[in-house]
């Protein structure tokens, strides 16, 4: 790890996901060292500079090239509080030491603890915060009995993973594929801290006895950013590769993430049981975790086990932000981080086929998200009063009648019908029976998660806004956006 | 036409090139023969079985439709209709053509939510299906007309495809095979006879959500620009009317004066040019090595989380 080697001696760390070379070339010549560090996960304040010298480092948002140089000389002058915050903290801290401002403070940084500090690609930052110390087996697989998988691209996704891991045990060969497709968090994660992902994972394929991981992406500076930090990592106990797939939001789906990995163009789900667990890549039992599994494992084993959640709150707010709450904390602390534009009216709570709700109030745990229907998959998306939940889970059952993968009929045929039962309240047909008959089928029969989840956003809106659903089989918008556009803004 | 493989087409199979663009399915089932009870019923089956075949060997309290479950020379199971589907008390709602049969499992088929989710499904089924029956060559001997009429369905609740916009042509370009994609159901039957059965890698599945279809490896458009070698594999798995032998197509059709197979669609690809055997053209051109691949292009909405996109209504 890189830390300032005497009092005189300034550090510069510029926080961004794609910094700019003038950002860079602005700071050139002055008497200092800078390092790139990836995204704190604050998106909003990005570019952000910080600037340490000893125990004192002073923060600057959304920091241009022509302001840089200014900062890193002003490091000392604290009277600037309108760009600036100042932190006092352990000279050698190798956690974000987060500033009272911009959001920034929310919730706990454990997983998030590098981001925006340590070097994404350097292993020393990583070993100076504790990492690649070697762990015992037995000792990894005792936290896989309590650790639980994070989000829908993980196979033991809300389940414990040590059930998934047993087949690999006992086979010959195994491999552990890290799903980072499609969350901002995963991608996060990869950018940011790629040695904690990939540390969980080679504490995984060590135990299970795997050869082979697998780091699957679409976003391609994660993939570059992830690489790198394979081809650097000391010792990995197993071959990575790092390998892209298509942006669709199916092709998050394990299965469907396997069928990329091998190559396939046309990417539709497989048929389970037998899941990846006994037969998964190229036939081989796989273990199949997001990268937000893998870094909770990888910080369960380094500092033991507490279990906190990612979340990202977008939607309806000025910037988004990915922040880490507690499990006994709500998702009310989360929204702490990002400003709502507008009055908030609701949230869709677990990602895109997440549940609707008003009510916040809610721990972040997975049993209570799941009693109260919503979704475990770590994005909040906020709904402001300015919106109608009707068109909105309207857009979303429309999307995911034009996106599943189109093999099983309850998901390809029961989205579409949906769609047009949706479309049919408009006309003054509101079936709630029908819907909430068709939703259970679709939860009941998919062969995957997509299709069980398609139906989430409109059945728990229903049960939300029951009466924004009577107003639209009257002929009214009670947020005036759907009939008559025209008119709806005089 | 003939089920026979031709002679004369001399083209080897290159099993390589083979994209029927559908999943690699894991292998089911387990290697030991398995006692388990089907409405308390105990019946026992051999190794590698599902509960399929403990359904189909007792009388069972509801009917199981299991439309697209097709149980001979290795086909399937696809099992993507989910009119199958039967509670167990170990794993819940299962669909029975693929799930492993296990020892000690109770299956029973009259369990609210099975039945609830067979019924469904069949209707979703139909929803996407052109039900002109009186004019289908499959008409008296069609899998899905057995499972409508066996499991009583009156009025699907979704309706049946009955927008003639939304129809696809109908295929007449081959001298031996006509294709009505509307009357498909997406078993998959087809493409795992012409690639896994006869390695002739013609079909395959495309598309996704409702765009998803029949198509052809070879980018074609047409039955009569494909590589197929008309060996009919696929016309004899086909459970529908989808894909028909042509010369029998109006063979069982009510014999109504102007109203055809052909023409109930309305709109179809006319048969170009007389071919001198069963070979397309584009088989020929390929036995020669003038086959050029394709670029497939596509756009889709994508993303994790971010906007659905979309203007509803
Ligand atoms: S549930 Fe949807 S996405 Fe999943 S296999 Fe079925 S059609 Fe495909
Ligand atoms: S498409 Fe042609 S080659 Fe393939 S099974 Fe059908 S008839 Fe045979
Ligand atoms: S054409 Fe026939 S066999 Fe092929 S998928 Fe459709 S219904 Fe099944
Ligand atoms: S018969 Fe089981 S899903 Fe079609």
């Amino acid at each position: 790890m890189i830390f300032p080697t005497s009092d005189e001696d300034v550090l510069v760390r510029i926080s961004d996901r794609n910094p700019s070379r003038e950002l860079l070339d602005g700071v050139a010549g002055a008497d200092c060292t800078v390092v790139e560090v990836g995204s704190t996960g604050f998106p909003a304040v990005e570019p952000l500079v910080s600037v340490t010298r000893g125990e004192r480092t002073t923060f600057h948002a959304q920091c241009s090239p022509e302001e840089i140089q200014e900062f890193v000389a002003l490091a000392d002058d604290s009277s600037r509080a309108d760009t600036a915050a100042v932190v006092e903290h352990d000279p050698e801290t190798t956690t974000f030491p987060a500033p009272e401002l911009f959001g920034l403070d929310t919730g706990v940084r454990r997983v998030l603890g590098g981001c925006g500090w340590r070097r994404p690609t350097h292993p020393d930052d990583h070993e100076a915060a504790g990492g690649f110390a070697s762990v015992a087996s037995e000792a990894v697989a005792s936290l896989a009995r309590q650790l639980r998988g994070r989000g829908w691209g993980d196979w033991r996704h809300d389940q414990r993973l040590i059930d998934a891991w047993r087949p690999a045990m006992e086979a010959d060969s195994a491999a552990v594929v890290v799903n980072a497709h499609g969350t901002t968090a995963d991608t996060l994660l990869l950018s940011s801290v790629p040695f904690e992902v990939l540390e969980g994972a080679n504490a995984a394929a060590r135990a299970v006895g795997a050869d082979r991981i697998v780091v699957y992406t679409a976003d391609n500076d994660a993939a570059l950013t992830v690489n790198e930090a394979a081809e650097n990592y000391p010792n990995p106990c197993a071959s990575v590769d790092v390998v892209g797939g298509p942006s669709e939001y199916r092709a998050a789906e394990p299965t469907m993430a396997l069928e990329a990995i091998e190559g396939n163009h046309r990417i539709e789900a497989r048929l389970r049981p037998p899941g990846p667990e006994v037969s998964g890549l190229h036939g081989d039992p796989t273990l199949v975790h997001t990268a937000r599994t893998f870094a909770q494992l990888a910080v369960a084993v380094r500092d033991g086990f507490a279990e906190s959640r990612l979340v990202t709150v977008t939607g309806d707010v000025a910037v988004p932000a990915t922040v880490e709450v507690p499990e006994s904390d709500t998702i009310e602390t989360a929204l702490d981080a990002v400003d709502i534009d507008g009055e908030f009216k609701a949230a869709c709570v677990g990602g895109r086929f997440g549940g609707i709700t008003t009510e916040l109030d809610i721990d972040v745990a997975p049993d209570t998200l799941a009693n109260a229907d919503l979704g475990t998959e770590g994005t909040v998306r906020i709904i402001t009063e300015d919106q109608c939940v009707v068109a909105f889970i309207g857009n979303k059952t429309q999307f995911a009648a034009d996106e599943n993968c189109g093999r099983c009929v309850p998901c390809r045929e029961g989205t579409t019908q949906l769609a047009n039962q949706l479309r049919a309240i408009y006309d003054g047909d509101y079936d709630s029976d029908g819907i909430e008959e068709l939703v259970r089928v679709m939860d009941l029969s998919s062969i995957c998660a997509f299709g069980k989840q398609a139906g989430r956003p409109t059945r728990t809106a229903m049960a939300a806004f029951e009466s924004e659903f009577a107003a639209h089989a009257d002929g009214r918008c009670p947020a005036g956006s759907c009939f008559d556009r025209n008119f709806a803004v005089s | 036409m003939s089920s026979q493989r031709h002679e004369n087409t001399d083209v080897p199979p290159l099993t390589e090139s083979i994209a029927p663009g559908t999943a690699t399915d894991p292998p089911i089932g387990s290697d030991e023969p398995s006692t388990l009870t089907v409405d308390g019923t105990t019946v026992t089956v051999s190794a590698s079985a599902t509960l399929i075949d403990a359904i189909e060997a007792v009388e069972t309290e509801d009917t199981v439709p299991a439309l697209c479950h097709y149980d001979r020379q290795d086909i399937g199971p696809r099992s993507e209709c989910r009119t199958c589907m039967v509670e167990t008390d170990e794993h819940g709602v299962v669909p029975a053509c693929s799930f492993p049969a296990t020892d000690g499992l109770e299956v029973e088929t009259a369990a609210d939510d099975a039945a609830l989710a067979r019924d469904v499904n069949l209707d979703l089924v139909l929803s996407d299906h052109n039900l002109r029956c009186t004019t289908c060559g499959k008409n008296g001997r069609c899998e899905l007309q057995d499972a409508a009429i066996e499991n009583e369905v009156e009025e699907p609740r979704y309706g049946v495809l009955d927008d003639r916009d939304a129809y696809e042509p109908m295929d007449d370009s081959s001298s031996f095979i006509q294709i009505d994609r509307n009357k498909c159901i997406l078993c998959n039957r087809c493409v795992e006879a012409c690639n896994d059965v006869q390695v002739e890698g013609v079909l395959r599945m495309e598309g996704q959500g409702q765009d998803t279809r029949i198509g052809f490896q070879s980018e074609a458009e047409t039955m009569a620009d494909s590589t197929c070698v008309s060996c009919g594999h696929c016309v004899t798995v086909c459970p529908t009317g989808a894909l028909v032998e042509k010369g029998i197509e109006d063979a069982t059709t009510i014999p109504l004066p102007g109203f055809t197979q052909k023409n109930s669609i309305g709109e179809a690809y006319e048969q170009s040019e007389q071919t001198d055997g069963p070979m397309t053209p584009k088989k020929r051109a390929e036995a020669t090595n003038e086959h050029n691949d394709s670029e497939r292009s596509s756009s889709h909405r994508t993303d994790g989380e971010n906007d659905d996109g979309g203007s509803w209504p």
